[in-house]
């Protein structure tokens, strides 16, 4: 995971791909079923707090875009179908 | 063998983390063990550190929030930190970011072994069930492998054990999440437990148990 941290530190640094990165993020946080929250740290959060975090890309925010992120990076490698 | 928990229930995510920890005490009674349960506004620092002290426990199993330095207790009261000294112990933060910084300033201080994450430790829950926590099936799918960490330990494994076991169960998890069988929301909740999955650390001796 510090690997994907560092990856997408350097991602971040390229503002356009930056930007589509996080509306990449935004569309699939909004496809999230209102039957579920999250608990991230000590905040519970809504798909609303989800959205609102990752649009003003605090700590909370980033670790949202780092999950979602990764998740896929890993699905698209096959990395998720490799045992632990 | 002693083992000591901390276990607070000031807001949703502690409340949540202090019911499922009650399995983890019906664990540690069947097998004749020795608890020191710190719950609700037991958990501060002074109870803690007055246990550290007079009857050093063998583990303890910290719940709660806090930051790359820091575990907190009930109304998040700093209860351990990167000046703590936990000698000879095992810890398991089930907390925020102590993977970072606190993991290693404790090792170095003399703990045995720690395990916890290097990023915020993620938990979907269903709104419907968060007065019946136990009740939860998503909340179930990341606490379950949680809590093995330390069901593997009361049964005698070693660290390194409990750490692979728990992840284990967490990928079992997680493909089962990613399958055509899941429900749209434990589909939804998959890529937060790949988080946990990737962020859990274990530092110091692999070897150790309690």
């Amino acid at each position: 995971m510090n690997e994907t941290r560092e990856n997408f530190e350097e991602l971040i640094v390229d503002p356009s791909l930056k930007e589509q990165l996080k509306k990449l993020v935004l569309e699939r946080i909004n496809v999230m079923p209102n039957t579920l929250r999250v608990a991230v740290g000590s905040e519970e959060l809504t798909k609303e707090d989800m959205l609102r975090h990752v649009r003003e890309e605090d700590e909370t925010g980033k670790q949202l875009m780092e999950a979602e992120l990764s998740f896929l990076r890993d699905l698209a490698s096959g990395a998720v179908y490799v045992s632990a | 063998m002693t083992v000591l928990i901390t276990r607070p229930k000031h807001d949703l995510i502690t409340r949540y983390l202090c019911v499922w920890s009650e399995e983890i005490l019906a664990i540690a009674r069947a097998h004749y063990i020795t608890v020191y349960d710190l719950e609700g506004e037991k958990a501060n620092r002074k109870n803690l550190e007055s246990y550290i002290k007079n009857r050093p426990p063998s583990f303890v199993f910290l719940n709660g929030h806090g930051n790359a330095e820091v575990v907190t207790g009930h109304d998040n009261e700093p209860l351990v930190d990167i000046n703590s000294r936990l000698p000879e112990v095992i810890v398991y933060a089930r907390s925020c970011d102590a993977g970072q910084v606190l993991g290693s300033a404790l090792i170095k201080n003399g703990t045995q072994a720690f395990i916890g994450y290097r990023r915020k430790f993620i938990c979907g829950y269903t709104p419907e069930k968060m007065w019946k926590p136990l009740e939860d099936p998503i909340a179930r799918l990341f606490l379950v492998p949680s809590n093995l960490i330390v069901s593997t330990l009361l049964k005698g494994h070693s660290v390194q054990d409990a750490h692979a076991r728990s992840k284990e169960e967490m990928y079992k998890n997680f493909k089962k999440m990613i399958s055509s069988k899941a429900t749209y929301e434990e589909r939804y909740s998959a890529r937060w437990l790949w988080s946990n999955l990737n962020n859990q650390v274990l530092l110091g001796e692999g070897g150790a148990k309690i």
